[in-house]
């Protein structure tokens, strides 16, 4: 409790809340506009938030990450367009009932449905935390490097009918990290007797590629769509009545979250996924779903806002990010000397209750904001996509030309934005690279650092964690084996 | 493979990566270094000769699929040549890109970006007075975010020399 106190602390601060302000309202703002999203705000501010305090850099980006989804409900439902790739599945009741003249119910659900997801993860990592605390000093080498073996297999079978491209790409991405001299007999891999390759490919040049320049390419090349916006009528608190008559929806949605949010490599869209079937399992009237059912956005929007908060859980015990938005999460600790990992909860635990604290703020802040601002916002969503490609690779430009001033680095990022457009016009997953690179590394160092005590190779997995870890990759794929099986003999 | 059915520009792309992975695998001797008397798993080798593997496994793996799914939907090859070619399209904006930044320690951060808005706008079809105004107020309103307010790391542009002393100093700290 007194550490819970201490880490209020931070709050004195008015620089940590502007930052506060600035995260959460810039985070519904760019959630909102069709897009764009967190992944590509993230990754543009990362670099700029270098020369910040580490508090305040890190509690901007926090709050885009933790807020932008709520934003994204808003497109969703008045114009069928998701703002974030994870409100897809908002569109199918949200706008429904916009065309059933609820625009205004629907919204304001997806906010309630939001908030009690977001506060509901919090309090659960609150509690959570003393038990994290214990067990993640217990996390030795070939346990994170079974953690991160885990997250990538899981990364790669969550994409369903894609999983063989999706191996190729965290191969590929794992296979980029590998690049550079390598830190322990320093020698050269990969470098083509290119001095600029020495230091290795720096993620965020690849991450700005994959994901914001790429964006911008689509949406310089393609055309500006108008969109008619519905009026909203209503009360703003009209949501919070469907909310509390289907709290059961949103306890189990919010609980969903936050067991997928934990689970590296699975992240927001399967935790919706099976959130929304239970829904519609439990409901008096199951074919209401996809048709304007309350219970469908509830389920949707508790689950994948539930997840943020979560998905810190592995990022902090153990430096394993599950999907993109912790990989970038990641780099903005490193880029502020914070190092994820079993020691942050053994020594500075008060930073993490701060992070918690911020996250429990900035859905505060959200909720007040939209209640009353989301007439504004409806202006924003109009924004030209063409005009916002070129916004975009101009913010681009910022993120990765202040990285080191490199002509390379933006030919590099380039490049990349050109493979991330080649991949989503082909529908193919751009995700698998980023976590590739990220969880490759950290492999490659675990199993370079357990050597010395390895003699065979079941001495990886004669540790308990590192055992028990093992067992649930193989039953993990054992299922996922299993399930692609079923679905061939049932075809045929 | 997209998620419903065959995606065309499939086989090209699978095409491709399996090219790249070949290249690759054919410069592991001479890109990796293999030291003696060090056990297999120590080798500096051992780690990209693990991805390429599985980068080589899983492409093989996709392009049987992609080529079992592109028999079973038709004969789409000029499709398949019309989706390639669509890929270079960003190549253009990619020299604008390129072209800003080559433009920035010449011209200055401001100037460039300037620039590099209103042409854009203009390539992009606004021709209206107020979009360009709108333009060049979003291009100046990010280099005062970035380069005055949050002094993010961006070289001075060298024409800032041929400026007066007092105001030389100015833009090459503010802008």
């Amino acid at each position: 409790m007194d550490l819970i106190l201490a880490s209020f602390e931070i709050f004195l601060r008015w620089d940590v809340w502007v930052a506060i302000l600035i995260g959460s309202v810039g985070g519904v703002i760019i959630g909102a506009i069709p897009g764009v999203g967190p992944a590509v705000a993230i990754a543009i501010l990362l670099p700029a938030t270098y020369s910040m305090d580490p508090i305040i850099g890190i509690t901007v980006l926090l709050g885009i990450y933790g807020s932008a989804m709520y934003g994204g409900a808003i497109p969703a439902i008045l114009i069928n367009t998701p703002g974030t790739p994870v409100n897809a599945l908002t569109t199918y009741d949200g706008y429904s009932m916009t065309k059933d003249n609820k625009a205004r119910r629907a919204i304001t659900l997806a906010y309630w449905s939001s908030f009690t997801g977001g506060i509901f993860s919090i309090i659960a990592l609150i509690l959570m935390t003393s038990l994290i605390a214990k067990v993640a000093p217990l996390f030795g080498s070939r346990d994170i490097l079974m953690a991160a073996l885990l997250g990538l297999v899981l990364v790669v079978i969550s994409h369903r009918k894609q999983t063989l491209i999706a191996g190729m790409l965290v191969f590929f991405g794992m296979f980029i990290s590998t690049i550079g001299m390598e830190n322990v007999k320093y020698t050269k891999r990969f470098t083509f007797d290119q001095s600029w390759l020495l230091s290795g490919v720096d993620l965020i040049t690849i991450l700005l590629g994959l994901f914001a320049v790429s964006q911008a390419f689509i949406l310089l090349i393609g055309d500006d769509k108008r969109v008619s916006m519905p009026t909203l009528k209503g009360k703003k608190l009209e949501g919070l009545f469907d909310l509390i008559k289907y709290k059961t929806v949103a306890l189990i949605s919010a609980g969903m979250g936050v067991i997928m949010g934990i689970i590296p490599g699975v992240g927001e869209f399967l935790a919706q996924f099976f959130s929304y079937n239970i829904a519609r399992g439990i409901s008096k009237k199951p074919e209401r779903f996809g048709k304007g059912a309350p219970e469908g956005i509830i389920a949707a929007e508790a689950a994948n806002n539930a997840v943020p908060a979560a998905a810190m859980i592995p990022l902090l015990a153990l430096g394993i990010p599950g999907e993109a938005l912790t990989a970038m999460m990641l780099s903005v600790f490193y880029v502020h000397s914070i190092i994820p990992g079993p020691d942050l909860f053994a020594n500075h635990i008060d930073f993490v209750y701060g992070l918690y604290e911020s996250l429990f703020l900035i859905n505060i802040i959200v909720m007040i904001f939209l209640l009353f601002a989301t007439k504004s916002l409806l202006k924003i969503i109009q924004i030209p996509q063409r005009f916002l490609g070129i916004t975009i690779l101009g913010l681009s430009f910022v993120g990765v030309y202040t990285l080191r001033n490199s002509m390379i680095d933006c030919i590099m990022c380039a490049v990349f934005g050109v493979l991330g457009y080649i991949l989503k016009r082909l529908d193919l997953p751009i995700v698998p690279i980023i976590l590739g690179m990220v969880l490759g590394s950290i492999m490659e160092q675990k199993f370079r650092a357990s050597q010395a005590r390895i003699d065979t190779l079941f001495d990886y997995i004669n540790r308990p964690i590192s055992g028990i870890i093992f067992a649930i990759i193989v039953l993990t794929l054992l299922i996922h084996f299993w399930a692609i099986w079923r679905q061939y003999k049932r075809q045929n | 493979m997209g998620k419903e059915g065959y995606q065309v520009g499939n086989l090209i792309f699978v095409i491709l990566m399996l090219f790249i992975v070949s290249v690759f695998l054919i410069s592991i001797p001479y890109e990796t270094k293999w030291l003696n008397n060090i056990p297999l798993v120590k080798q500096p080798r051992f780690w990209p000769a693990l991805c390429l593997a599985g980068m080589t496994l899983f492409s093989l793996l996709y392009s049987v699929q992609v080529w079992h799914s592109y028999k079973i939907q038709a004969d789409q090859f000029q499709s398949e040549l019309e989706e390639s070619l669509s890929w270079v399209r960003p190549i253009e904006f990619v020299f604008y890109f390129i072209l800003y930044v080559w433009l920035v320690p010449l011209i200055g951060y401001l100037l460039s970006t300037l620039l590099f808005f209103s042409l854009l706008t203009i390539r992009s079809g606004y021709r209206t007075l107020s979009m360009l105004a709108i333009s060049l107020a979003t291009g100046f309103g990010i280099v005062v975010v970035f380069k005055s307010l949050l002094k993010v790391k961006i070289v001075s542009g060298a024409i800032y020399d041929h400026l007066p002393d007092g105001l030389s100093t100015f833009f090459m700290i503010y802008f």
